[in-house]
């Protein structure tokens, strides 16, 4: 069921702050390198999630700090993190009041899709850098992250759900 | 930034919420597009960035630390669990090992004393043994574009940029980037990373090329008549000023001379486990070598 339809009791800045640490230790994780390509990305993954239901606290302004902290953690160019993220808050938020009454098997369908257009954007960048195409397993992070958008989200209501409706 | 500019309660009781969204979000994403594109441009060409690159490095560095920290603590929790009768097998083992090495130290010294003698008589500093640093392996860059590795030493640990990683068994990459907690190390095997070496047979200089993290090294332009076949140990040349020379780099696994092409396609294998250790050995680059005579063409572009 999705979340606007249900009573929740509100998300305080601490837990969105909290949420986003886990993510980003799962994405430091000392990946192998094998896997790294299978590896989702949970930073932007949450990105979407929070802009999605929270489109009051969480922004534009947000993703771009969130990136700007994945690119130098990653050691990539300055930038293309922050860009890619930006870019996904700001297609969530244009469509945020339609996507959020979706079922989430629906949600994740979108999410898959704006994961892939952040790959394509840093993938973009690259190639105008002048790198070489390094082959499709590159996007099978974001498959794998679209699987996790249902688990995760009913995870992460289950916090705001809880003992609301008895002081109505 | 979003927190403060739009408080959540207040709005909500003076307007219908359906309508306000705050500044359009059409304007702040192409502001922040516009940023980011700027940061990509000034990072890419200009290298001007390095400052707020170290400061977000500084804030990352718990993080990082928190991250790799279990991993770390699993691998130490197995290896005290090793058996009682392994260990003390091996305990017998390095003590008659240690014997031998002994013996041959003994005679180490008695070289290196003639050795001193001899350099301090040529004068040459290149060979000085050099100051080196054991890093620990943070973690892979996640980028899957270059080969690149995080470690945990930084610049208050006084590694500079261009010293090199080696491992037990050969050369790792070098260092691109320091910063205050933290350096990254460029592989051998990232894209476009030249290694001056020499084949250790005859001595036949070259360059191997990194061609991409899961791909093997290459020799680029070398005549198809060139003396070179599988097996064939590369080291070091020491010429580039940068990679010191003698260390073992790679090993020739594969050697196509094809007719029709003006070069032989020559593939290496890493000697050093690039992908396998958790610590890395941080060497001083080599001095400075004496400039290039005046009467010299223009110089040689040098592998980094």
């Amino acid at each position: 069921m999705p979340i606007s339809r249900q009573m929740l009791r509100p998300v305080g800045g601490g837990f969105i702050f909290m949420s986003f640490i886990c993510a980003m230790l799962i994405n430091l994780l000392p990946w192998q390198v094998t896997s790294v390509n299978f590896a989702p990305d949970f930073v932007a993954l949450l990105i979407i999630y929070w802009t999605l239901n929270q489109p009051r606290r969480f922004g534009i302004a947000w993703a771009f700090t969130l990136g700007l902290l994945m690119d130098v953690a990653d050691g990539n160019l300055l930038g293309q993190h922050a860009l890619a993220y930006s870019i996904i808050a700001y297609l969530t938020l244009s469509r945020q009041r339609q996507i959020a009454v979706f079922p989430f098997w629906q949600q994740a369908l979108i999410t898959l899709a704006l994961l892939l257009l952040a790959q394509s954007i840093m993938l973009l960048i690259h190639l105008l850098m002048g790198a070489q195409f390094i082959g499709w397993s590159y996007f099978a992070g974001s498959l794998l992250a679209a699987f996790l958008w249902p688990p995760l989200s009913n995870l992460m209501i289950m916090y705001q759900r809880k003992d609301v409706p008895d002081e109505l | 930034m979003a927190f403060c500019r739009i408080p959540g309660a207040n709005m909500q009781a003076t307007q219908p919420t359906f309508f306000k969204q705050g500044p359009k979000p059409l304007t702040r994403v192409l502001i922040f597009s516009t940023l980011s594109v700027a940061l990509l441009v000034g990072d890419a060409y200009y290298q001007m960035l390095a400052r707020v690159r170290e400061q977000i490095s500084v804030l990352l560095y718990p993080l990082q630390w928190v991250a790799t920290a279990p991993v770390n603590a699993a691998l130490e929790a197995s290896s005290f669990l090793q058996r009682q009768t392994e260990l003390i097998a091996e305990n017998r083992q390095l003590n008659d090992e240690r014997l031998l090495a002994q013996g041959q130290a003994m005679r180490l010294k008695a070289l290196e004393a003639e050795n001193a003698h001899l350099r301090a008589l040529k004068q040459a500093s290149e060979h000085q043994p050099r100051q080196s640093q054991l890093s620990k392996i943070l973690y892979n860059g996640r980028d899957p574009f270059g080969a690149k590795l995080v470690v945990d030493l930084g610049e208050r640990a006084g590694v500079k940029e261009g010293q090199i990683a080696l491992d037990a068994s050969g050369v790792v990459g070098q260092v691109v980037r320091v910063q205050p907690m933290t350096s990254e190390v460029r592989l051998i095997s990232d894209r476009g990373h030249m290694v001056p070496v020499m084949v250790e047979r005859n001595q036949l200089r070259t360059v191997v090329y990194g061609s991409g993290r899961q791909n093997l090294l290459e020799v680029r332009n070398m005549p198809p008549n060139a003396d070179i076949k599988a097996g064939d140990v590369l080291i070091t040349s020491g010429i580039d000023g940068i990679y010191p020379p003698g260390l073992p780099v790679a090993v020739v696994s594969k050697v196509e001379r094809t007719a029709g092409s003006a070069f032989a396609r020559i593939q290496c294998k890493p000697l050093a486990g690039i992908d396998q250790h958790r610590f890395l050995l941080l060497m001083n680059p080599p001095a400075t070598l004496p400039p290039y005579p005046e009467t010299s063409p223009t110089p040689k572009p040098k592998g980094h």
